[in-house]
């Protein structure tokens, strides 16, 4: 007993001398460096410490233990449920066989990978009154050092210590009541925890903050709607900038070696009326490139100007280096929700390519300035006017993948027409705000409603495969070096297929649909597990093993 | 009681059905509920504010007229303009907006999403395109039931008995405008919605929880009946005998899931005018009580 007082006194006075700066470079494994998160996924399977896998967000795994050929013996190891109603939107991490898990209704958990029990679970007081409009939902965890970090949906910035799940600091990101929220996976660059604040249907001022790690304080905001006097206010009409939404609420992209962040900026409210706030409604609709040290804005390039079918540019940017006319570009890639697939030049903003991926009815092309060449006839009105895509998009914040061996580009795609209402609407703090409606057409042979799984070439935009669903499906994607790309369909099934084919190799009914989640993949024990949230459900999969 | 006596009661007790003073007591009557309940007034504080009727319409646009309609007349449920008419209240409508319709796709709405001012919203909507009076069938409704007896029930229920492959038609009377109901059983919107469509060559699924299946399990067994649900891999049918089944699709050596509903159209050849109003006569009067739907 005395000998093991003595070794907790003499851990309390190491630990008193060798903080604070061995936290960000300590060989302790569960400590994440930001080179971790900057290497991404590991040959060797060993975490997931970042939304997208990496700061590319190619969700792509060098994993080879499963395959094509045995993908169909994978059989659940656990299953760990919410115990809360709403359902999941997570990416989980995963770092020294924990996992780091954020729930709806603001909660989330740590889990033993090997049994899926907790080691800790974190609750947060609901306000009485949320204006989240699509779902009090949740979509990851960032890491870093010793620390998880976590919005919530009353729009906090929230460090906890990783181990115990216990608040090291508490920043408040905007004020609820205003019709803000938050529901991003933040992003941890440098020693910055990167956000953004969702509320886009609600008349809000969107902006990105960069939070400083350690500390909390506010290190940067970038504004995603000019102010007076600056460049792009002059694109809003009156004081429409005031109220005109361009939320951020899906987690960007990073180059280390440019020092820009790249993210993609929700749409312009009120959502379908365009006399509220005439002109090109800078920067919703966009990708912006800001200087990841001081927010300063690069370039921007915008996929919708002036959109008027809530077609949010919060899609996930893809970041690669791929040979376009025998050159090597370093490329950001984007599937839009507005129905068109780019590839853009990410040091310069210079747009490369851009097709249409879904069936588009508003335009026939981006043209060689950049901007969507318009059809007559696709501004909302009272009385109704018929668009494709639907609201919901040609695609929207489910993550897409990469593999870099093939150059292949996957997106689930929804094909789908859309009524679309407008009127004028008076704005009231913390209401919704949207100018009008819409009603979804789905029984109409000639406006198929559906969706796909579907693999592009981005180099050029051509579909090289596709697998349909009955239904649009909202799954996010995993890819992984062997060939095997899963997602999920409409209807609950989780599903495994051949990411050069598209053929289907398994399939599981899982009972709810993976809306906006996507598996990961990791080794435990010698064994490659895919880990995949699903409504209230989180189960890990490995391969038979007798 | 002769015919024509009944036909005259059915005609007074629809009158009074159109009667506002009378409403009350008549559906207390129907549902055995006190008297004082239904005195409530209307508590939707958006009933005359049009800004509030606006949001009200683009929400129930967005979430409702899927099902119900873009002018809330129906489509795959019912429509939703005489349910004042019909003897509906506010609260029994926000009731069943809140709680769903069981045994319907009428599912409760996302309270999490959807603030109760949302609802008094779209209700406030819904009474400003509501229409006060529904036309009144003058047929008989004893022979009515007998129709509905020899053609109706081998597919339908009435309080727990009849066939269960088509909806449960217990309280149709509440749930669907007569004009609706002529309709359906004529196959005129399917008809006009066919005709419109007719350009594009594809035939299409009224209602695709009711589409004729026929199927051949790889065992030899077959089943013929309608589809209850589908996916990529599996399929659920209900036999004409009522018993269900599900199917994984790979164990299935022919599947065939027509485009159509089992639901025929009687056109006047097969049901007369004269008939169908003494069918529709008995329908109004089937309103059987369900908790979820006061």
């Amino acid at each position: 007993m005395r000998l093991l007082k003595r070794s907790i006194y003499l851990s309390f006075l190491l630990a008193v001398i060798a903080v604070p700066s061995v936290a960000q470079h300590s060989p302790d494994g569960r400590l994440v460096t930001p080179d971790e998160i900057r290497e991404g996924l590991t040959p060797d399977g060993s975490r997931w410490v970042t939304f997208g896998g990496d700061y590319n967000n190619h969700r792509h795994s060098p994993l080879t233990q499963i395959t094509p050929e045995n993908v169909h013996e994978l059989v659940p190891q656990w299953t760990f449920q919410t115990n809360v109603l709403e359902k999941f939107e997570t990416t989980t991490l995963y770092r020294d066989n924990v996992l780091y898990v954020t729930g709806p209704l603001n909660t989330a958990w740590a889990l033993d990978a090997r049994s899926g029990r907790p080691f800790w679970e974190y609750r947060r007081e609901l306000p009485e009154f949320l204006t989240a409009c699509c779902g009090l939902v949740n979509r990851g965890f960032a890491m870093m050092g010793d620390k998880l970090y976590m919005v919530t949906l009353d729009a906090h910035l929230l460090a906890f210590d990783s181990a115990t799940g216990r608040i090291v600091w508490d920043a408040t990101m905007a004020d609820y009541t205003q019709g803000y929220a938050a529901t991003i996976a933040p992003l941890a660059v440098n020693d910055k925890i990167i956000v953004g604040v969702a509320g886009g249907e609600y008349g809000i001022r969107g902006y990105i903050d960069a939070y400083d790690a350690e500390t909390g304080e506010l290190a940067w905001r970038f504004y995603t709607i000019p102010g007076p006097g600056e460049p792009g206010n002059e694109t809003w009409a009156g004081e429409s900038w005031r109220t005109g939404g361009a939320s951020v609420w899906v987690t960007g992209a990073y180059d280390p070696e440019l020092n820009l962040l790249y993210y993609g900026i929700g749409n312009p409210g009120p959502d379908y009326h365009s006399e509220s706030r005439l002109g090109d409604n800078l920067y919703s609709d966009s990708v912006v490139a800001l200087d990841a040290d001081t927010g300063e804005l690069r370039w921007h390039y915008q996929f919708t100007p002036h959109d008027l079918h809530d077609w949010d540019a919060t899609e996930v940017p893809i970041l690669a280096d791929i040979e376009i006319d025998a050159e090597l570009r370093q490329v950001l890639m984007f599937a839009n929700r507005n129905g068109f697939y780019y590839t853009l030049d990410r040091a310069t903003g210079e747009l490369l390519v851009a097709e249409p991926f879904v069936r588009t009815t508003w335009a026939t092309e981006i043209g060689l300035d950049g901007r969507p060449v318009l059809l007559p006839g696709h501004v909302p009105n009272e009385e109704g006017e018929i668009t494709c895509p639907d609201l919901r998009g040609g695609t929207n914040f489910w993550p897409p993948s990469f593999d870099p061996q093939t150059g292949m580009f996957f997106v689930n795609a929804r094909e789908g027409c859309m009524t679309y209402f407008s009127w004028v609407q008076e704005y009231i703090p913390g209401q919704r705000f949207t100018g009008g409606s819409g009603q979804y057409i789905t029984d109409d042979p000639d406006m198929p409603h559906y969706g796909a799984l579907r693999a592009l070439d981005p180099t050029n935009g051509e579909r090289l495969w596709e697998f349909r669903y009955p239904t649009p499906s909202g799954a996010g994607l995993l890819t992984t070096a062997t060939g095997v790309i899963f997602s999920g369909d409409n209807d609950g099934n989780l599903l495994a297929l051949n990411s050069n084919t598209g053929e289907l190799l398994w399939n599981y009914q899982m009972g709810a649909t993976m809306w906006g989640t996507s598996p990961i993949t990791y080794m435990l024990d010698d064994r490659q597990y895919v880990l995949v949230p699903a409504g209230t459900t989180l189960t890990a999969w490995a391969l038979w093993e007798e | 009681m002769d015919p024509p006596s009944l036909k005259k009661t059915i005609f007074f007790f629809v009158r009074q059905l159109t009667s506002r003073t009378s409403l009350a007591v008549l559906l207390c009557a129907l549902v055995g509920g006190p008297l004082g309940a239904q005195d409530v007034p209307p508590t939707s504080e958006f009933a005359d504010d049009p800004e509030a009727i606006r949001i009200g319409m683009g929400v129930y646009r967005l979430r409702c007229a899927d099902c119900h309609g873009t002018d809330a007349r129906g489509v795959r449920a019912p429509g939703l303009t005489q349910l004042w008419a019909s003897g509906r209240t506010d609260e029994g409508i926000f009731r069943t907006i809140t709680q769903g319709v069981p045994g319907t796709i009428m599912r409760p709405i996302d309270r999490i999403r959807t603030r109760d001012s949302e609802i008094w919203q779209v209700i406030a909507y819904l009474r400003s395109i509501s229409t006060p009076t529904t036309t009144h069938p003058m047929g008989d409704a004893g022979r009515g039931e007998q129709i509905f007896q020899a053609s109706c029930s081998v597919c339908h229920q009435v309080n727990s008995a009849g066939g269960r492959l088509g909806p449960d038609l217990s309280r149709i009377g509440a749930a669907r405008s007569v004009d609706a109901l002529v309709d359906r059983i004529r196959g005129e919107r399917e008809m006009r919605i066919m005709a419109t469509r007719a350009t594009v060559g594809g035939a299409m699924v009224i209602d695709k929880n009711f589409a004729q299946t026929s199927l051949t399990a790889v065992s030899g067994e077959s089943m013929q009946g309608v589809k209850n649900n589908e996916d990529l891999f599996s399929i659920q049918v209900m036999d004409m005998a009522g018993r269900i089944q599900g199917f994984d699709k790979e164990a299935l050596q022919m599947l065939e899931v027509s485009t159509e509903s089992l639901m025929p159209a009687f056109g006047p050849e097969t049901l007369s005018d004269a008939a169908l109003e003494d069918l529709v006569s008995y329908l109004v009067t089937l309103r059987g009580h369900d908790a979820a739907v006061q």
